[in-house]
Formats: structure tokens, sequence, C-alpha cells
């Protein structure tokens, strides 16, 4: 049986960069026959990638990198994604914390890999920056390579 | 709970609220056994919004205002839409208005279930977050997340999106819903209001701290149902305005310590919008199944105790599912989806119920229907002034728990209010300090 796999395109394509994710996710979309979603809040997850084996979550950062720069971390299927941690608010949960949640409910994805995209605009607006439009095909296609590698 | 010391001097402080939508300090100053200071400091940037809005058209209010809360971008939308069609001087069709409130059921069933099972009911526990409650009690956790949802698939079947919806345009709707559209929400919506029910006896059997509050309720209310939408506006010592009168009488002003503006009525001082305000003054306009549940819960036609508004909130989610079924049931899709509203000069207010309170606004145009100058009074900012006098209040009379215990206190009191401190900033940390 081929695995389940998700691609989560997390943000809000109307605060620039943050757009990033969904742009993404519509990449993978238009090459591949993969379940590519947008999901607004990384709390909507729960439900969308419930028993997965792999959830590819790809997501706009702010990591001090220069913006467009794509970086991989592999939550895999242990403990250690308190390092992605960021703060709780009512506007939902961060993501390492959403996939606490989903493990103490016990419907996590059997692995997480976040794709990042560095962003350096998130005020409001439909267009990403140059920089980050030209980082989602690398992005897009380092994907579709972490989801080949699975098969 | 730690060891209890004596009352004496000292600060409580906490950086960073946690389960508060914002960034914000709590600084609690206690001197000689007497809290002498109490400070909710925001210091998230403040937005811009209302000089964003100068100059655009009275058309893209509707969708500006939407971003200014990720958790409650309905309330924003629609009192702007009432505004806008005030200051044209437009109504619009009983059918536009009940799928506005149909779409405003759906963000208040979401904002009630998130906050109740993950930013509030982790207080009752001592859990640190919805992860750590999810090891006390899955189901509860499980329920939240289901309620939520639904509530997510009603904005997305009005609004055009669980987030930010883009449906909405002043005058109504871009495209109204087809019945079908509807009516597949239906089996969702009984269970999301069965669950709620359940819901509503989980939060009813917590511990609560002790206190009653003699506070100034300021809510909508509307003769004919529990106002959400639309209605004039009720207080408790017997005030009956329209926005206008509102807008005219609630006074803001800068303090040093923050970036919203501190809200107050003028000659009348510290008031309370939100959950406790909307029952106290309507609590009868609920649906018999939500007042026999409140009842079933221990509520009374008041509840001044700001440590149950959980219990309130979960009535409200109760009512705002079977209300959302009512809506279905009724529902006529409005044609035209919208009426226009031609832009013309003048001055316009409107106010509706944002999950965690009045949410006012006051529009400016010009003769093109361009905005002038733009308004915009969120709950948090008019319950700030509540929350510090809750805050003086609880910690005098828990001198004598831990600073640690007392500091948890201070934040579970301002967490009551469920506060919006983003959409405030137009902003939360907590610190005890004992001398």
């Amino acid at each position: 049986m081929s695995p389940r796999v998700l691609v989560a395109g997390l943000g809000n394509e109307y605060r620039s960069d943050d757009g990033a994710g969904p742009a993404v996710a519509a990449y993978v979309r238009e090459r591949a026959n993969i379940d590519a979603k947008v999901i607004g809040e990384p709390l909507d997850l729960i439900g969308a990638w419930d028993d997965v084996d792999l959830a590819v979550v790809v997501d706009a950062t702010r990591s001090g990198e220069s913006p467009g720069t794509v970086q991989l971390v592999d939550l895999g299927g242990d403990e250690s994604a308190d390092s992605y941690a960021g703060p709780v608010s009512t506007h939902g949960m961060d993501l390492a914390r959403v996939l606490r949640l989903a493990r103490a409910m016990g419907h996590a994805p059997r692995r997480v890999v976040v794709v990042g995209i560095e962003g350096e605009n998130f005020s409001d607006g439909v267009r990403l920056s140059p920089a980050v439009e030209e980082a989602v095909g690398e992005a897009g296609e380092l994907v579709l390579q972490v989801i080949g590698e699975m098969a | 709970m730690s060891h209890q010391r004596p009352a004496d001097s000292r600060i409580v402080k906490v950086e960073g609220l946690a389960r508060v939508e914002g960034e914000g300090t709590l600084r609690v100053e206690v001197s000689d056994g007497v809290v002498e200071r109490v400070e909710l400091e925001i210091f998230e940037p403040p937005r811009f919004f209302e000089a964003f809005l100068q100059g655009r058209r009275h058309t893209e209010v509707t969708d500006i205002v939407a971003r200014i809360c990720g958790i409650c971008p309905v309330a924003y939308q629609m009192s702007a839409s009432l505004a806008i069609e005030d200051a044209c001087k437009v109504a619009v069709t009983d059918q536009i208005t009940a799928l506005r409130r149909l779409l405003y059921c759906g963000e208040w069933i979401q904002s009630h279930a998130l906050h109740i099972h993950f930013l509030h009911a982790p207080d009752f526990f001592g859990c640190a977050d919805a992860v750590e409650l999810a090891g006390l009690d899955l189901a509860a956790v499980q329920r939240g997340l289901d309620i939520k949802k639904t509530g997510n698939h009603l904005m997305e079947a009005v609004g055009g999106r669980a987030i930010h919806p883009v449906n909405v345009r002043v005058g109504g709707f871009h495209r109204a819903p087809s019945p079908e559209e509807l009516n597949v929400l239906v089996e969702p919506l009984r269970r999301a209001r069965d669950e709620a029910l359940t819901s509503l006896e989980w939060v009813a059997g917590f511990e609560f701290p002790d206190i009653e509050i003699d506070y100034r309720f300021v809510s909508l209310r509307h003769p004919d149902y529990y106002a959400i939408d639309s209605g004039r506006i009720a207080t408790s010592d017997g005030l009956d305005l329209d926005a206008k009168g509102i807008a005219e009488l609630v006074v803001e002003e800068h303090v040093s310590r923050s970036t919203a503006l501190h809200a107050r009525l003028a000659g009348k001082d510290v008031y309370l919008t939100g959950p406790l305000s909307r029952y106290a003054l309507n609590s009868a306009q609920l649906s018999p199944l939500a007042r026999e549940a409140a009842a079933a819960a221990g509520l009374g036609a008041v509840c001044n105790n700001p440590f149950r508004s959980i219990i309130v909130r979960a009535v409200e989610l109760v009512y705002a599912c079977e209300e959302a079924l009512r809506l279905i049931e009724a529902y006529e899709p409005p044609n035209p989806s919208y009426v226009e509203v031609p832009g013309t000069a003048g001055v316009g207010y409107g106010a509706t119920e944002a999950p965690r309170g009045m949410l006012f606004h006051r529009y400016e145009l010009d003769e093109e229907g361009l905005v002038r100058t733009a308004r915009i009074v969120p709950p948090t900012s008019q319950n700030q002034l509540s929350i510090e006098d809750d805050l003086r209040r609880v910690a005098q009379a828990n001198l004598s728990l831990s600073d640690e215990d007392l500091t948890w206190l201070c934040e579970q009191t301002v967490r009551n209010y469920d506060p919006c401190i983003s959409c405030a900033a137009h902003f939360l940390d907590v610190s005890v300090e004992r001398r």
C-alpha cells in the first residue's frame, strides 16, 4: 500500500509572504497527484493530517536568514518538536504544540517534515516578495523530493 | 498549592501572558499587604487601521477591517457594514440580515469553542495548555475541536473562507449560498449543539474562585432575539442608546503603558462588555434549551463571577448552534445578494457583539464615499479598565497565596476576558511585586 501523504501549505495569502506555504501547496498540486491543502492556522491541521504516514508542512519563516532561503526541518516521529515552538495565542497554537496535541490525541502523522521559506514582508497584500516568489519552485521541488524518498 | 505567605510587599509580574492573543505584560504591586498598582501593559506595535482607512472607498472597508483580527473578522466586517450603510442611509433586506447573523453564529461557535476548550479550561486543571489537558481529558479536547470545526465549516459556507471571510461586502454578500450548501451543515450543527451541552455540563463542574463583582454591564439588546449582529445598546444602570449614542458616550484615553486606548463611559468610568454583560441583559431571550441548560449549570439571571464566564460562553455556544440551525431552516437566499450602497457624504455608526464583547465603528465619508475619518473601538480596549479592576480585587483577596499561585490566578483573571490584545492595540506578560 502506498504511503498516505498530506502537503499542508500554512499561512494567509492576504499577508504577503505569509502566503508562501499556500503558494507551494499550489505548486505541488499542479505537478503531482498529491493531497496538497491550504491550512489557515496550525490547529486546523488536526483532522486534516490524522494518521497520515507523512505530513509535509510548508510555512513562511522568520529566522534571520536571507529572504527566500528554503530550510527543511524533519520533526520525525520523535518528541523533538519543541525546538520549533512559538508563542501560544487565542488565535490558535503553534505547529509544535499542535503536533504534541495530535500525539496526545493519538492521531499524529507518523512523520512530519517542515519546509520553511524565509519571508521578509508580512504586511497586508497578496504579492510574495521577489525573493520568496523565486523560492516557491525550489521549496516545491524539495517537497516532491521528500515525498519521492518516502515512496 | 504551595505554602502560604503572610501579607507583605511584593510585585507579581508576568512577562508574556500565555493563551491570550497579542503581547502584553501584567504587573501587580503589593505594598504592606495592600494592592497599590495594577497595570495591564500592552506593547504590541499599535495598529494604524483607523489611519489606513482614510481615503479608501467605502466599499473597501469591510475587506480591510477583516484583517484586524484573525479570530473575529466577522465582527469587524459586520460593525463596519452597519456603520457605512448608516452613513449612506441604506437599509438591507431581512434576508441579508438573517444571513449575516448566520455567518456571525459561525464566528461565535469557532471562537467560543477555542476559548472554552483550549485557552480557558486548562486554567481549571492547572495545565499549561490544551496538550496537557488532553492527557487528563482527551474527550473534552476532542469535543472542542469538533465544535470548532463545525464553526469553520459554517464560516466557509457563508463567508467563503474559515478565516477572513471574502464573501462579505457593504450591502450584503457577493454571493448567497444555496439552501443545499447550508443544509449539509444541519447534522454537524446538531452534533455540535449536543457536544456544546456536554461541554456546558463539564465546565459547570469546575471549581471557581469565590468572587462577585458589581459590574456595570453594557451590551447590545434586540427586541426580538439574543443580540449578536444588531440592536440598540443597553446598560445595567438603565441607559438605552443607539450606536451613535454609545460612540459619543465612550471616552477613550491614551495611557503611556499601553498602545491600546482605554475606554470609559463619560461620567461613569469603568464598564464591562462581553458574555457576562450579554447574559445579564438578555438571558431571557436565549432559546428555551439554552435557558434550561444555563439553569441546570447553576446560572441565575445574572452572573457576577468573572471566573464563571466560561459557563456563560458555553451557554452562548449552545445558543449559537441552535440559532444557526434555526436560521438554516428558515433560510431564503437573498436575491439579489446585496443592496447597492452608493457612496454619499455622511457620518455612520455600527455596533455588533464580537464573541468577546461589543465592537463599534464610526465612519465619516465624503461626497464620493471616501473615508474621511474612522473610529474603531474593540471590546478588549473597552474592558481593559475592568480587567485591571478585577485584578486589583482578586490579588487583594488572595495575598496569602505564594507568588507562583498568585501569578497564576492573576493570569487566569485576565484570561476570563478572552482578551484579543492585537485587536485592542490597535495587546500580555504578568507580574506581582510585593514590597
